[in-house]
Parts: C-alpha cells; sequence; structure tokens
C-alpha cells in the first residue's frame, strides 16, 4: 500500500472531502500550488497523512475554511526545458534539452505570522 | 556579557543603487572573542532584523578566490538567510569548508599555485562540502523571502525578484573598511563572471565542472545581459587591481590558470601578459569579444606600465559597473552591536 499512488484529481478531491465533512460545519479547502500540473500521481501514503491533517483543522472551532499548499520541500528544483520546434502542421520537428535550476521562497512565507505550527514533516533525507 | 559587533546595509535604497534585502557582514574573531558559534552569531542577529537578510561572515585571516581564481586575503566561513527574525532550520546556514594543501591540488587545480607564492600562512578556506549542503545545485541558503547564493555572492528577494551582486573582493573592502564602488553590473561583468575555473570546492561551481579557458554561461550574445541589470557593491578598481597584479605576478596565465575576465585581461596586457588563447574556447572568446575584448583587442600593442602605474590608473584600465560611484566603506554599511 505504501507503494500506490493516488490520481491527482482525486488528491484534491480527498482534502475537499475531508474540510467539508469533518468539522462541525462544512468548510472549504482549497488546494494551491499544483496549477501547472495536469496530470501525476500523488504518493498515497502522505496523501493520507495530509487528509489527516485537513480533517484536524476542519474540526477546530476557530478554522472557517483550511488550505492546502503544496511548495518544494526542497526549495532549489531541477528542471529540463524542452524546447521543441514545430512544423506547419503542428508537428515537432526539432528539440533540444536543457536544465533550468528554479530557487523558491521557503515554507517560511506561509506560516511566519501563523500562532500554532505542528511540523509533522520527516528529517530530510528520512522520506 | 558580551557585544558582537556587526556591519550591516539594510534593506531599501542605499545611495543609487536598491538593496533588496538586508546584507551583514561578520568578523569570526569578534565571534570567537563572544565565545559563540557561527551559527549563533547569525541566529542572534537575526533575532533583531525582521525582514529578510542575509549574513556573510568572514575569517579575514585566511585565503580563498574570487570567480577568477584570484586569491584574496580574507575567506568566507559561513553564510545564511534569515527572515522574520529567524533562521530556516534546514536552508537557512551553512558553512565553508578550509581545503588542506597537496601537490595533487595544485595540478588538479593550478591556480591555486598563488596560495604558497601569496597567502603561504593563511588557511584556504573555499565554498561549501557538496555533501553536506541539503540543496542539490547552487550554494545558496534561503529562508522565506530571503536568498543568499554563490557562496554569499549574490542576495535575492524571492518575492520582488530583486538582487543583488556582492563580489567578494567588494565584501573584503567592507570588512577592512576600505573603499567600494556602487552602480549597475553592466555587461563586461556579467560576461567577466562566466570565465570561471574549476574547484573541487568551488565557491560558486563544485566539482571542477568548468574548466579554465571555457565559459561557464557559454550562451554567446545572451551572456552580457545574464547579470547586467543587477545592482552591485564592487571593490574600489584601485583595490580590486592590486589582487589582479599579485596573481599575475605569480606566473598563472589567464584562460589556462586563472579566469581570462575582462579585468584580468585588462592588467595583463599592460604587464605584457597574454593569455592561453590555444586552452581558450572559441564560445570564451566569443563572449569577450561581444563586449569589445577582441583578440585585437587583448594583443595590441599598449603601454607596459609597473604595478604601482596600473593601481594608479585602475579607474581608466579596468572595465565595467555602469554609473559607478566611489564610497569609502564607512559611507555604505552601518555598525551595530549586539548583546550576547
Amino acid at each position: 500500500m505504501k507503494l500506490m499512488h493516488t490520481k491527482l484529481p482525486e488528491f484534491i478531491r480527498k482534502m475537499k472531502v475531508a474540510a467539508a465533512t469533518k468539522g462541525s460545519t462544512y468548510k472549504e479547502c482549497e488546494v494551491v500550488g499544483l496549477e501547472n500540473l495536469k496530470t501525476a500521481k500523488m504518493q498515497s501514503l502522505r496523501t493520507g497523512r495530509i487528509e489527516q491533517a485537513v480533517e484536524d483543522l476542519a474540526k477546530m472551532e476557530d478554522v472557517y475554511r483550511v488550505e492546502v499548499a503544496v511548495i518544494p520541500r526542497i526549495p532549489e528544483s531541477m528542471h529540463s526545458a524542452i524546447v521543441r520546434g514545430f512544423d506547419k502542421d503542428g508537428n515537432p520537428v526539432h528539440a533540444v534539452l536543457e536544465t533550468i535550476n528554479i530557487l523558491h521562497p521557503t515554507e517560511d512565507v506561509l506560516i511566519h505570522d501563523c500562532p500554532d505550527i505542528d511540523d509533522r514533516r520527516p528529517p530530510i533525507g528520512n522520506h | 556579557m558580551s557585544k558582537l559587533k556587526y556591519k550591516i546595509i539594510p534593506e531599501g535604497m542605499l545611495h543609487d543603487i536598491f538593496v533588496p534585502m538586508s546584507a551583514v557582514f561578520i568578523d569570526y574573531a569578534d565571534v570567537k572573542a563572544c565565545n559563540l558559534t557561527m551559527r549563533e552569531a547569525c541566529e542572534k542577529i537575526a533575532a533583531t532584523i525582521p525582514g529578510p537578510a542575509g549574513y556573510n561572515m568572514f575569517d579575514m585571516t585566511a585565503t580563498t578566490t574570487n570567480s577568477d581564481g584570484v586569491m584574496i586575503d580574507g575567506s568566507m566561513t559561513c553564510m545564511a538567510a534569515s527572515d522574520y527574525g529567524k533562521i530556516n532550520k534546514d536552508f537557512g546556514y551553512l558553512e565553508m569548508v578550509e581545503v588542506p594543501y597537496s601537490e595533487e591540488l595544485i595540478k588538479e587545480e593550478p591556480h591555486l599555485k598563488q596560495w604558497k607564492k601569496s597567502y603561504p600562512d593563511r588557511r584556504l578556506i573555499m565554498g561549501p562540502d557538496p555533501k553536506v549542503k541539503k540543496i542539490p545545485i547552487h550554494n545558496a541558503t534561503l529562508t522565506g523571502r530571503a536568498g543568499n547564493n554563490n557562496s554569499a555572492t549574490e542576495m535575492m528577494h524571492y518575492i520582488t525578484m530583486e538582487e543583488l551582486l556582492l563580489p567578494i573582493t567588494g565584501q573584503i573592502q567592507i570588512m577592512k573598511d576600505g573603499k567600494v564602488e556602487l552602480g549597475g553590473t553592466g555587461y563586461v561583468i556579467s560576461v567577466g563572471i562566466g570565465m570561471v575555473v574549476g574547484e573541487e570546492y568551488g565557491r560558486i561551481v563544485p566539482h571542477r565542472q568548468f574548466k579554465c579557458g571555457t565559459s561557464a554561461h557559454n550562451s554567446g550574445e545572451y551572456a552580457k545581459f545574464l547579470k547586467s541589470h543587477i545592482p552591485v557593491i564592487a571593490a574600489d578598481k584601485s583595490e580590486l587591481v592590486k589582487y589582479i597584479i599579485q596573481a599575475l605576478q605569480t606566473g598563472v596565465i589567464p584562460g589556462k590558470d586563472i579566469g581570462a575576465s575582462p579585468a584580468v585581461l585588462s592588467v595583463a596586457r599592460h604587464m605584457g601578459i597574454l593569455p592561453d588563447f590555444d586552452n581558450m574556447t572559441q564560445a570564451s572568446l566569443d563572449e569577450l569579444a561581444d563586449v569589445g575584448f577582441t583578440k585585437e583587442w587583448i594583443t595590441a600593442d599598449v603601454e607596459k606600465l609597473t604595478p604601482e602605474e596600473i593601481i594608479a590608473r585602475a579607474h581608466e584600465i579596468i572595465p565595467g559597473i555602469d554609473n559607478p560611484k566611489k564610497y569609502d566603506v564607512s559611507e555604505v554599511v552601518q555598525v551595530k552591536y549586539i548583546e550576547v
């Protein structure tokens, strides 16, 4: 089970369901940070734990809405740039592959003003 | 209670340039005198700065190299980035490594021939250990909005995306209360940054990935734009030139041992020293030519000058920096103390 993965739309739906049904009232949940992904498989083990986190917050009476922001754990990510040229019919005819490394803000920008933080992440290298 | 001294350039306008995040400069000797670890010193100062900030700590009794491979009298010992008064526990702090002397090292990194000639009694402290740092590519520390990159020579704000270039020779001037120049990085320095040397513990790039004589940028006419728009705090050219002269006097050859940057080439030709064209790639020669440093310019029969004459005419000889303005360091930094 640990190695199974969840479909991206299912991941988003699960979070919305947890927020909507687990609190004393209906609560909205927005998943942000994955807008650039059209298809992906999400680690199931962590999907369940994030659902649990959404539920935990949805149950709190002072919480009115929930947000799940997914950002890179390592604030530098390496990407491939696939540069493709297309012919007049829209078929790819030439491609150059390059890399681009992107530096991102750390999670501190989202939690610096939050008084209660429960860091449930394993140490880096221990995932 | 002890008092820890540090220098700070606060976030905001600094004369005519914009500093996107506060830049803090700390002397390792002051940290030791306060019986603090390097990390503790950074954290204690960070606790007093609510906005994004970068921290560069120097051992002024050590040596290191600049991006041309020219050796200088001082080295960073650690770097950090903070925001909201804190340093991110995973990514906000990084120490540099001391590299021991060996004949093998000098063979693999021939620019270090300077070490025993120019700074024989100094420890060599280079960049961080790639096996220790937690981000994959850059030698950078990050916390929130603050980034301190390339072994503390670029500070950047990840929300405004504004950046400040801090060549290490300029920072050495800050540590020494010397003289700096403020301005725009411009095309010439943008190209010059690409003329790197290979270093196992490189402050910019590890594992000797780039060979001297090549261009790390390797992007043709685009190289001059890569950093040109960024504000820079550089050493006064009369100070920078002293390091280049000292390096060339040890016998290192531009394009073979040390980077053939426009600054190095500009000094070398007045000393009658030619770069090793045969060891330089066409891409690096093209990038140099694109900002005016053609083979004809490099080999032109210019007046040979003594080191003293080159230093006296440094501002005429050394190219680079858009709209440069010279300042004493006391006009650029604030000196502060915290109780520790």
